[in-house]
């Protein structure tokens, strides 16, 4: 008999297929009044070995299942999690409703298959200027460096901005959400904290053309939340931008 | 942002073209001759190649090289010339691999070019040996705009096509996934005849076992040289029995050096194909083209096709012939950069250890 992880994808619809894992919409309850999941399921990798496999997804899963606690626990936006099935490599959580700062940004769009007209939702709707997103940026990312969680992957596509329809009317507010955790880590270093950064900074300057003073604004509000962290994390931060992350190649 | 132009730079040529291309960067001469046809079409003349091969247990030191390089030059180019049934006097230019590879080997090659432009007065092309490969292969598979596997004993690269430069998305961090193959194979004495990786795979179809290594994958990079550690390790295992054999009937618990092939080609080849995957999922592409010595491993390419089926994609793979380090690749990348103008002056004629991929303008694409 099918698993009951499974079974809940079979009712789920399909929003997008990435590098590792399909990623679905459902309702964990009948009541359709509940709020729904996001549902990352790490599907078997028939090319892999099925030994291999079972014990990449195993700890794949859970390592991000645990990384979002950490992060939860630490005050930082993330997604909450709602279900954890790693024999099956599914992993549920909090539906973020929202748009990813990547298309929120200007210039974030392209490469992307053409927009319907109407469906980009723009920064106003969501009251928030761009200094102001780029500060929140900067807040999250040093409250997720002070808890020592590493993300991996920092790009504008993995952050998303909480449509204001999210919270009470009588006190709107914004919340940036850091999401997928799928190549994170725990580490105290300040090489992988710089590392980070390093790799939100390229990803701003291939997605967002001219983003310079964005990043740098990104980072004053990173300074200022990491506090007397900041000094190591920014003179290795200059040493990461010498070195870039490409090797010379020999033979 | 100006709509991209996608006219094709390169015309079709007035008369055929013939290139001759030389290859010498590691342990591999090879010599090709390749034309160039009015309608746009290309034919393969003749591909000769002869490998230096060492005894077991030992690799090829660049000294040595360099020498069978010499040795063999000659007696190559002759036949690829009779083989085509041209004369060095018909061909339009000559081509050679500029970089990377072995200092002294590259040298040996890029001499033996100059000498015969000089001879033959006939234009010099130094080309990128890593863009050979992948040009051939889209010559030869006819995939379009692929992402590319450059596996081979001194590269890994998972590289894509975008604006007029092969952009390296991901690499190997330290040593390339053959280096790594090949000397496990020196590890356990396989034969280096006619490939190591070749005999690695023929014995890893008897392995059962499969051992846990270190899976190092990092984003679109991968580490080989752990995973080399690790499976060495495995031969001091009290476990290993050198000869594949149980010492007696109670003796089950054993590992075996087919069962160490098993697991280094599953371990290593589905970190290459996830990191493919990624790249892919990343740049929106369909098609999969593997090029590279390593790229005529049959696992690897099954592993790929799976990979590939479950995107809904399309694997391009070659034959040895083309795979392998190969002169009429040389020529085909040579000969596309002559028709757009490009020449190697004399006087820069000298070769390169480190020459990146993403430093070749590929001015004949749109």
């Amino acid at each position: 008999m099918a698993s009951s992880s499974l079974k809940l994808i079979s009712t789920a619809t399909l929003i997008s297929q990435g590098a590792e894992a399909k990623v679905y919409k459902a309702n964990l309850t009948s009541d359709p009044s509940d709020p729904p999941v996001l549902l990352k399921h790490r599907f078997r990798k028939g090319y892999r070995h099925p030994t291999l496999d079972a014990s990449l997804t195993r700890t794949r899963v859970s390592a991000e299942a645990r990384a979002l606690l950490k992060c939860l626990r630490a005050g930082v936006h993330v997604p909450g999690v709602r279900m954890v099935d790693v024999s099956e490599g599914v992993l549920a959580i909090e539906w973020i409703h929202g748009q990813s700062v990547r298309k929120l940004l200007p210039g974030g769009g392209e490469e992307e298959p053409e927009p319907e007209p109407g469906s980009v939702e723009s920064l106003e709707e969501y009251g928030t200027p761009v200094d102001a997103l780029m500060q929140l940026i900067g807040q999250e990312i040093a409250k997720m460096h002070l808890a020592d969680v590493i993300h991996g992957d920092l790009t504008t596509s993995n952050m998303m901005l909480r449509h204001p329809s999210s919270f009470d009317p009588q006190r709107p507010t914004t919340e940036l959400v850091l999401i997928d955790f799928g190549l994170s880590f725990h580490s105290s270093l300040v090489e992988d904290k710089a590392v980070d950064l390093y790799v939100l900074e390229r990803a701003f300057s291939s997605t967002h053309p001219e983003s310079e003073p964005l990043f740098a604004s990104v980072l004053k509000a990173y300074e200022e939340a990491m506090g007397k962290d900041w000094t190591p994390i920014k003179r290795r931060l200059d040493d990461v931008r010498l070195r870039g992350r490409k090797r010379s190649m020999v033979g | 942002m100006p709509a991209r132009v996608l006219n094709n730079p390169l015309k079709n040529p007035e008369r055929p073209y013939l290139a001759i291309g030389l290859e010498g960067s590691a342990n591999k001469f090879g010599a090709g001759v390749i034309k160039h046809l009015e309608d746009g079409s290309t034919s393969v003349l003749s591909n000769v190649r002869h490998t230096y091969i060492t005894p077991p247990g030992e690799g090829f030191q660049p000294r040595d090289t360099a020498l069978h390089h010499r040795e063999w030059a000659l007696k190559v180019i002759n036949e690829c010339l009779v083989k085509a049934n041209i004369s060095m006097h018909d061909v339009d230019c000559i081509c050679f691999t500029e970089g990377p590879g072995m200092g002294a080997p590259l040298q040996s090659v890029a001499l033996i070019a100059r000498t015969l432009s000089l001879l033959f007065n006939k234009p010099l092309i130094g080309v990128n040996h890593c863009v050979g490969h992948i040009e051939m292969g889209r010559e030869v598979t006819g995939a379009h705009n692929p992402v590319v596997l450059y596996v081979s004993g001194g590269n890994t690269q998972v590289i894509a096509y975008s604006r007029q430069c092969y952009r390296i998305f991901g690499e190997t961090l330290d040593i390339a996934v053959g280096n790594c193959l090949d000397r496990f194979a020196r590890v356990i004495d396989l034969s280096n005849d006619p490939a190591p990786g070749y005999n690695i795979e023929q014995e890893a179809k008897k392995g059962k076992r499969l051992l846990s290594l270190p899976y190092a994958t990092k984003g679109m990079d991968v580490s080989f040289s752990g995973i080399l550690t690790a499976i060495e390790a495995y031969t001091y295992d009290k476990r290993f029995r050198a000869d594949g054999l149980p010492r007696n009937s109670e003796d089950q618990d054993i590992i075996t050096p087919a069962d160490l092939c098993f697991s280094l080609q599953e371990t290593i080849y589905a970190m290459l194909v996830e990191i493919t995957e990624r790249a892919m999922a990343h740049i929106g592409s369909k098609e999969i083209l593997i090029v590279g010595g390593v790229g005529c491993n049959e696992r690897l390419q099954d592993m790929m096709r799976i990979m590939a089926e479950e995107r809904e994609g399309k694997v391009f793979a070659m034959d040895e012939s083309f795979c392998i380090d190969n002169g009429i690749m040389i020529a085909q990348a040579g000969l596309l950069s002559f028709r757009m103008g490009f020449e190697t002056p004399l006087s820069k004629s000298s070769t390169t250890q480190r020459f990146r991929t993403d430093e070749v303008h590929v001015s004949w694409r749109a």
